[in-house]
């Protein structure tokens, strides 16, 4: 940090400036490669228990387009809006900058609340976790990423709050970068999500 | 990022051209298009199965290939690693989901 001190003028892409943030960056991809992974034991064992729906309702009954629809517009837009907020960092704007955060941990709460309410109505429809194969793996799958939109809403948060307190700085740059970078996985996972769960469900 | 870091700011500014917004845009309509594609092939109800299916997966791929490359920046130098991250990413996951789909129920 010898070159880039924290009360100097802010350098260009701040959050590759010092050694400390590079390796950041570079841990965060580490930890997307294990949380593919991840991700992809649960896809497969949803696709392997997919059609034991027991004496559960099955997918095709369950599902309704116009929910996931509506979640799935509201999770892509506050992709866009955290890619906007990375711009106004390389921008050195820091009020848009936290601007963009807050509208992108609101569209992922909305996200959320619509996550609560798909699962509310599947419970009261005889679709529990324990009714069937195909009932665990879909809460253990999907619930598992709202989960991670529930974790990116608080760090992103957080993010928001150090921001307020000490600024855009070489320290506080490749957080923001990296929770954008989190949220738009967050995205590629639900359009995995929506195309082998809700689409192909209901196909059949 | 090679040049030099001593020059005054408004240089800095030109020389180190700050991207606009309307790449990030027109990944946002693609990623649109491509959801819309996927939910219209499903609710007309009209396509057989086997087709939906090969249109459901190819919509997917395209749209997360568009936001790796643009939002998650993997087209921008620098990003080797990622890459190869990814890339082994993908090779676990097909190789669990075909296990899944063809040989658990064999």
């Amino acid at each position: 940090m010898s070159s880039h001190d924290l009360n100097g003028p802010l350098p260009h892409e701040p959050e590759r400036a010092t050694l400390e943030g590079r390796n950041k960056i570079l841990g965060f991809w580490l930890f997307l490669g294990a949380e593919t992974v991840l991700f992809g034991t649960l896809f497969s064992s949803y696709l392997a228990l997919r059609h034991n729906t027991g004496d559960g309702p099955t997918p095709n009954e369950l599902f309704q387009l116009p929910t996931v629809f509506l979640a799935t517009m509201i999770l892509l837009t506050s992709s866009l809006m955290s890619v906007f907020a990375v711009q106004s960092l390389h921008q050195k704007k820091v009020k848009p900058m936290i601007g963009w955060l807050l509208i992108t941990i609101l569209l992922g709460l909305g996200f959320l609340g619509l996550e609560i309410y798909e699962f509310t109505e599947y419970i009261h429809e005889g679709h529990q976790m324990p009714t069937s194969a195909f009932s665990s793996s879909f809460y253990t799958l999907v619930g598992f990423h709202g989960a991670h939109v529930a974790f990116g809403v608080l760090w992103i948060g957080l993010i928001i709050l150090q921001i307020m307190k000490k600024g855009l700085t070489v320290v506080t740059a490749p957080k923001v970068y990296v929770s954008a970078i989190y949220w738009h996985f967050i995205d590629v996972v639900w359009v995995f999500i929506f195309t082998v769960v809700y689409l192909m469900g209901k196909v059949g | 990022m090679s040049s030099n870091h001593h020059s005054s700011h408004d240089e800095t500014t030109t020389r180190h051209r700050v991207e606009g917004p309307k790449k990030h845009i027109v990944t946002f309509v693609l990623s649109l298009v491509l959801t819309l594609i996927a939910f219209a092939a499903v609710a007309s109800g009209e396509i057989n199965t086997a087709f939906t299916y090969i249109i459901l997966v190819g919509m997917a791929v395209v749209q997360v290939f568009v936001q790796l490359s643009f939002w998650m920046h993997m087209k921008d130098k620098g990003h080797l690693f990622p890459t190869i991250g990814i890339i082994f990413g993908i090779i676990v996951v097909f190789t669990m989901v075909i296990m899944a789909e063809y040989w658990v129920w064999w």
